[in-house]
């Protein structure tokens, strides 16, 4: 979960520079496969891997951290928004018939919590 | 392809570690079990520094034993089979080790990893938990203000393996509570700091031991060079070591539940009722046999997960999961081990009821089962 988060950020801070993972993979001294699977997140990060990477792109060390953690903790619990839109997107693939169902499920739940 | 051959230095040092867990653990195991108060004994922590186990991951250029992964899973299960409450003492080296082992500087390695290694008869800390802060790592309080060329830590730490007898402890620690995550810092603390005081020592159902206590600091200085890693990368550190950490507690798991399983088998096949042993009844050989199913399993998702290690691949969920199946495992075998002994297993005269005792805490530790559980769900 940690290493897809700082992967995605990675991917992100190489694309704001405008670098291929060909280009940033030769700077670093990687292989291309294994920056892949850095931004993959399937490969293990070390904090040296990811303060050479920093470096190379010109970002403090917490821009790939920070919103990891958030993100960590975000991926714990569904914000509500999330439920909401995948309930939206769920319930457009049901035919008719069963979205009235579950309008009148819905509220027979909100008449028992009253 | 997939292979389960042992390579021959993992066989070698299977054979090693399964002789020193005969010899030096497995006679001791029930006399410390039996202690009115926790049995920490510290001849246990030398037979450990004479088999050089204290530093078993330790690179060997710095005196380690230096194994893989796959190598420190087999040999947890053979100690692990001998006694889950002296494992301790060496795991909490075993977690500090990892720690340091990957996040620290050349100086921090030769200064600290070293100690853990050969003859030194030192033992080592992860000081994560506090009241207010152990499945939410974010939580937590102690604080770490610098101060010049040092750090003042101000905090109280709770259940800490190995608490006032470590040489050193990780200790984690925040700049700024308000930073949640992003605050977290890593930092070595000698066990002799002044201010660094032991506080309580708990008085625990299993792992008896294993010495756990309150660790308080007060005003302890910890110089900057001190800090692991950069600052504020306390939460990945701390994530990192934990999960190349947890396929140890899946082998020990599977070590526990292999020595469950050995003695209700044994038994089984010996305690006759009605003129024949009782294994000849379905209803015990099919008990019998899915504990071995389920140690098989926990043993293969163990090995995975520390193959997954050794290829330098992302093992978090692969780690929580071997560690959720193998401890949980091990709760249901030496229940079950307990069940088949009848009213033998449930005396203290056979040693099934301290494995019990003693799996539970491993569904506890090193990040709860329902912590794991959520670390899993995340990644699906």
């Amino acid at each position: 979960m940690i290493y897809k988060n700082i992967g995605k950020m990675i991917q992100k801070a190489r694309e704001e520079a405008g670098l291929s993972q060909e280009e940033l993979s030769s700077r670093l001294g990687y292989t291309q496969a294994a920056l892949s699977n850095y931004e993959l997140g399937k490969r293990r990060l070390y904090l040296a891997n990811i303060e050479q990477i920093a470096n190379e792109l010109n970002k403090p060390l917490n821009y790939f951290l920070e919103d990891t953690a958030e993100t960590a903790k975000a991926g714990q619990e569904k914000t509500q928004d999330e439920i909401t839109s995948e309930i939206d997107k769920l319930l457009l693939e049901l035919p008719p018939e069963e979205r009235k169902n579950i309008l009148e499920y819905i509220q027979w739940r909100k008449e028992r919590l009253r | 392809m997939i292979g389960f051959d042992l390579t021959k230095e993992q066989l070698e040092c299977q054979k090693m570690a399964r002789e020193f867990a005969e010899k030096e653990i497995k006679p001791y195991a029930a006399e410390l079990d039996k202690r009115p108060e926790t049995a920490f004994d510290w001849n246990i922590v030398r037979r450990f520094a004479k088999a050089n186990l204290l530093g078993l991951n330790v690179p060997k250029e710095y005196g380690g034993l230096g194994v893989d992964m796959m190598t420190a899973v087999i040999v947890a299960e053979e100690i692990g089979a001998a006694c889950l409450g002296i494992m301790s003492a060496a795991a909490g080296n075993w977690l500090a080790t990892t720690c340091l082992k990957h996040v620290g500087t050349e100086n921090q390695k030769r200064r600290y990893l070293t100690r853990c290694c050969g003859g030194n008869a030192l033992l080592a800390a992860l000081a994560v938990t506090e009241a207010e802060a152990g499945s939410d790592m974010a939580g937590i309080k102690t604080l770490a203000v610098r101060n010049g060329d040092h750090y003042i830590l101000n905090g109280t730490k709770i259940f800490i393996t190995n608490a006032g007898l470590a040489n050193f402890y990780i200790v984690f620690a925040t700049s700024d509570p308000k930073k949640r995550h992003s605050g977290l810092n890593a930092f070595i603390v000698d066990g002799d700091s002044p201010g660094l005081t032991l506080g309580a020592v708990e008085d625990k159902i299993g792992l008896r031991a294993s010495q756990v206590g309150t660790l308080i600091f007060k005003d302890v200085k910890v110089p900057v060079e001190n800090l692991l890693g950069a600052e504020n990368t306390g939460f990945l550190i701390a994530m990192q070591t934990l999960d190349m950490s947890r396929p140890c507690l899946g082998g020990a798991g599977v070590g526990v539940s292999r020595a469950a399983y050995e003695i209700a088998l044994s038994y089984a096949r010996e305690r006759k009722q009605y003129g024949r042993p009782i294994i000849e009844n379905q209803a015990i050989s099919f008990m019998l046999a899915d504990m071995a199913i389920e140690i098989e399993a926990a043993r293969l998702l163990t090995w995975k997960a520390a193959w997954l290690i050794d290829q330098g691949m992302d093992s978090t969920k692969a780690s929580s999961m071997c560690k959720v199946f193998s401890t949980e495992m091990a709760e249901r075998v030496c229940s079950r081990a307990i069940q088949i002994l009848g009213a033998h297993g449930y005396t203290r005269d056979w040693p099934v009821e301290k494995y019990y005792r003693d799996a539970k805490a491993m569904a506890i530790y090193e990040g709860t089962n329902q912590i794991q559980r959520m670390i899993i769900a995340s990644m699906l």
